[in-house]
């Protein structure tokens, strides 16, 4: 029995938590997710090399809020996405249980914001070198280019929204490409619709993204969706010095403003 | 099925000699959902105010469309007609053919067209109006009054004696502000402080005003008729109900040499002073920066010499909340600093002073008791040279702007000099001489004429010194530029009125809006120069441009009649065109997640959080709701709302949708 297992039973049945976010085996060799709460189901908890999915999502969802206390299995992109859920006000500090599981399988526990800031601080957050060397591609093309490289990705795109689903930052109850008085997005999956939704699913996480690569991962037509909002990530660093998901009580920085703010993107 | 009334103003002629009114009124007539169309001269007067009200009762309208000048213009007219008729005024719009249209296109079909495409777009946005009711809040008849000198004593003194209470903040030690500095006043010649100190002492002794000074505002949140403002009282270093005024602690003061700022620096003040001897109130504080106590750690004679035991050494800042209605900006203005003009040797020669030291010298109470003597040598000056216009009207100093006051408080200079200095020569370089005002040429012609200023019509281009001596160079431009050059013993520049130090702070602490210069901007140059563009919040005196002490006083009983007016109701009533955050069924509650981005971006501090709680009490969602009280209806917020859950009240996103959507659509 891994210490995992152990960990998570022990927690279960002294109700510190009532249900746990973890892996599970899958079909085939997949790796899924399992939201155990019972003994029984937290004999089934895996941790291995293919664990590598931000369960952090899960926390808002609405099915899994009804579960009662929550503890989850994390990684450093899930530690980042409950910073920054918690700076919007979506968890509270010792809510959840977080176990961190470390490069060596040995495990972390986290109660309070204050450990995991204190942690994140000293730990590598950034984006992986391969998306570095894609985004560094992006930004040598003339704007044109660029255009159409993304016009080109976005044809791909049939809306089903799974880059929506599985963002740990997108825990709307209802997405603006829902609203439908006015109808903002088009609802069709045709080149404007396409473009508009990108575009529109951009903006709200620029400032917000965590880099943890989940929409990229979720899409069925790999269309590079992280590359979208992870380009956003470093003009607001360089522009305000903020970086999303490192602080519980971070203020957004596209919504305040200080005096020695920048202002040279004002014309 | 909507029934609305298209109502097409000619606006005389100022709409119909571009547009053809009546086709207007007869294409969007055919609109659907427009039951009722027509065109009249003059919708605004009378008769056509009764056109509008007869037909929403004979035409049982449910929506009106205005189409005439600007809403600024004339939305509250039509609005309070359709109420008169029993039409919710919310329900009415106006569409601008004026300004939008009219006036600035060619007499053109296309014109006719515009119209008619601005027409249909209210018709469009109307169909989505809904009924919505004012909101009335209370006032609270307490007035702030920032800035204690002349302006803020006058407005404080006004207010009060119309039975409202007062509140009045002052950054220094004492009220008076420049004013009590002055030796006398143009064009009259009588005694600043004789006039001035009555003022003070009856601001401190009005049962309807509270002096806090040596205190300074920290910030103001709320709205017009409820602010809340934090003071911060610096701690004097003393308990003022103990202190008896007598004194004694600033003569036995070992630290005598501090500049005297109220002296411009021509005399010294020990580290426990009163600013002046006329000082309201006539209490010291102690200056912690110079005080011996506070720099070494030990001293304490004026605690040891102190008869009523005052002192307090480890008294802290007191930072106070109070609830005021209006306030009143009054925080003056300051003069240019010395290193403006290296080209003058300001700061740099001892006998080059600025206006205010001059005035200090010439002031009974001064330095010198009222004796023109020059700060280097204490010798009587026997050639003076006044600058005008020391870096105002100069866009090399930055200030294009003319200081107003410069001319005249120079010309009263060398009339002062000359009274007191029969055998001196006082010279006055000048570049205009403006004297626009009751008295103020005759008092000018008087300075040159009977006292025998010399005037020179020219720029001083350099000022060094020289056997003791300042020489001034300089052109007479009425002489062909012919240069002049005087040894003189004692220069005074006219420097610039600008800004007080501290006022853009000052300004944004407050949310009011400020020239390009720091000083404060009123709502309208012309009609409204005593409100600022926030309402409830109010200018008296220099703290919007120069002034002069009339000009000061008028403004500032200009201002308290706006706060007296305000007060005269126990409840303002606002429009309802505020931000609302949307309501839906269990379990959802509103679509609003609680992310609360809407909190962070409000100016007015309006976005509160409200708990949703089931029947045992546990809450279940927190989300964002609008004081109405608060919300100014800028829609920040709804832009930022990443779920679309906030939405303003006749402004809603589906009606700019819809006017949107009514002209891509044609």
């Amino acid at each position: 029995m891994s210490d995992l297992i152990k960990k998570v039973t022990a927690l279960l049945n002294d109700k510190t938590i009532n249900a746990f976010i973890g892996y599970e085996k899958g079909s085939a060799d997949r790796i899924r997710a399992i939201f155990a709460r019972t003994e029984d189901q937290a004999q089934k908890l895996v941790l291995n090399a293919f664990c590598t999915q931000n369960l952090a999502g899960y926390l808002m969802k609405h099915e899994v809020k009804k579960l009662g206390k929550l503890g989850i299995l994390a990684n450093v992109a899930a530690l980042r996405s409950i910073m920054q859920l918690a700076s919007e006000f979506q968890i509270k500090d010792g809510e959840v249980y977080v176990l961190f599981a470390n490069a060596d399988g040995s495990l972390t526990e986290f109660t309070d914001f204050k450990s995991i800031e204190t942690f994140l601080q000293t730990t590598d957050t950034g984006i992986k070198s391969e998306e570095q060397e894609m985004i560094a591609k992006l930004e040598s093309m003339t704007v044109n280019e660029r255009w159409l490289f993304w016009n080109k990705e976005f044809e791909k795109c049939i809306k089903c929204y799974a880059c929506r689903a599985a963002c740990p930052m997108c825990y709307c109850h209802r997405c603006t490409t829902d609203v439908n008085q006015p109808q903002w997005i088009p609802v069709a999956s045709h080149e404007l619709g396409n473009l508009d939704y990108h575009l529109m699913r951009a903006m709200h996480l620029a400032g917000r993204c965590v880099n943890c690569g989940e929409c990229a991962t979720a899409c069925p037509m790999d269309i590079p969706l992280n590359l979208l909002t992870y380009q956003l990530i470093n003009p607001i660093k360089a522009t305000f010095g903020a970086t999303a998901g490192m602080k519980a009580d971070a203020m957004y920085a596209l919504s305040t403003y200080k005096p020695d703010d920048k202002e040279n993107f004002i014309i | 099925m909507s029934r609305i009334g298209v109502f097409v103003c000619h606006c005389g002629e100022n709409i119909s000699a571009t547009v053809n009114c009546e086709k207007v009124a007869k294409v969007t007539g055919e609109l659907k959902g427009v039951e009722f169309s027509t065109d009249y001269k003059y919708m605004c007067s009378d008769p056509g105010q009764t056109l509008l009200k007869e037909a929403i009762k004979e035409h049982k309208l449910d929506g009106v469309v205005v189409a005439a000048c600007s809403p600024r213009m004339h939305e509250p007219t039509f609005r309070k007609a359709c109420a008169e008729a029993g039409l919710n005024p919310f329900l009415c719009e106006m569409s601008n053919i004026r300004e939008h249209c009219s006036w600035v296109h060619p007499k053109d079909d296309l014109t006719t067209e515009k119209a008619q495409d601005l027409v249909r777009v209210m018709v469009e946005k109307v169909k989505k109006n809904k009924a919505l009711n004012s909101i009335k809040v209370p006032v609270t008849k307490t007035a702030l009054v920032i800035g204690g000198g002349i302006a803020g004593i006058q407005a404080a003194l006004d207010i009060a004696n119309c039975g409202h209470k007062v509140i009045m903040v002052e950054r220094l030690p004492s009220i008076g502000g420049h004013m009590s500095q002055l030796s006398e006043t143009f064009p009259t010649l009588d005694c600043s402080q004789c006039i001035l100190t009555p003022r003070m002492v009856e601001v401190a002794q009005h049962p309807n005003i509270t002096l806090h000074t040596y205190s300074e505002v920290e910030s103001v949140d709320g709205f017009i008729g409820n602010f809340t403002v934090k003071i911060r009282k610096k701690s004097k270093s003393l308990d003022e109900h103990l202190c008896t005024g007598c004194g004694l602690c600033t003569t036995k003061c070992p630290q005598k040499k501090i500049p005297n700022e109220f002296e411009r620096g021509l005399g010294m003040r020990p580290a426990i002073y009163v600013p002046f001897p006329q000082a309201v109130p006539n209490k010291p504080v102690i200056d912690r920066e110079h005080c011996t106590y506070y720099i070494k750690g030990k001293c304490k004679v004026c605690e040891i010499v102190c008869p009523t035991k005052a002192i307090r050494f480890d008294q802290e800042d007191e930072v106070i909340d109070v609830a005021v209605g209006a306030i009143v900006m009054a925080t003056g203005f300051d003069v240019l600093k010395t290193d403006y003009f290296p080209e003058y040797g300001y700061g740099k020669y001892a006998d080059v002073i600025d206006g205010l030291a001059f005035e200090r010298l010439a002031s009974a109470s001064g330095p010198t008791q009222g004796e023109i003597r020059r700060p280097s040598d204490g010798q009587i000056p026997k050639k003076i040279v006044f600058v005008a216009c020391a870096g105002s009207r100069d866009p090399a100093k930055g200030i294009e702007y003319c200081s107003k006051i410069c001319c005249m408080y120079t010309a009263k200079h060398a009339m002062l000099y000359k009274h007191k200095v029969h055998d001196g020569i006082p010279y006055v370089f000048y570049m205009d001489i403006r004297a626009g005002g009751k008295n103020y040429e005759e008092f000018v012609r008087r300075t040159i004429v009977d006292d025998e200023t010399q005037y020179i019509r020219g720029r001083v281009s350099t000022i060094y010194e020289k056997n003791g001596k300042l020489i001034v160079k300089g052109a007479d431009t009425l002489m062909g530029a012919q240069p002049v050059e005087i040894e003189a013993d004692m220069v005074v520049l006219a420097t610039a009125g600008v800004a007080n130090h501290g006022a853009e702070e000052l300004a944004q602490t407050v949310h009011i809006s400020y020239d390009p210069y720091k000083f404060f901007a009123e709502a309208h140059p012309k009609l409204k120069p005593v409100e600022t563009n926030t309402a409830g919040i109010f200018l008296a005196g220099a703290c919007q441009a120069p002034k002069d002490i009339p000009e000061s006083v008028a403004a500032a009983s200009g201002a308290a009649v706006k706060v007296a007016a305000l007060f005269s109701n126990d409840e303002l009533t606002r429009d309802p065109l505020v931000a609302v955050v949307n309501r839906s069924a269990p379990p959802v509650y509103s679509q609003c997640v609680g992310c609360f981005l809407c909190q962070s971006v409000c100016p007015y501090q309006a976005i509160e959080r409200e708990e949703i709680k089931n029947r045992n009490g546990e809450v279940i969602k927190t989300l964002a709701r609008v004081n109405e009280g608060l919300c100014q209806g800028c829609g920040t917020c709804v832009a930022l709302c990443r779920t679309k859950a906030i939405d303003i009240h006749g402004y809603s996103n589906q009606q700019v949708y819809t006017e949107i959507m009514a002209l891509l659509n044609d």
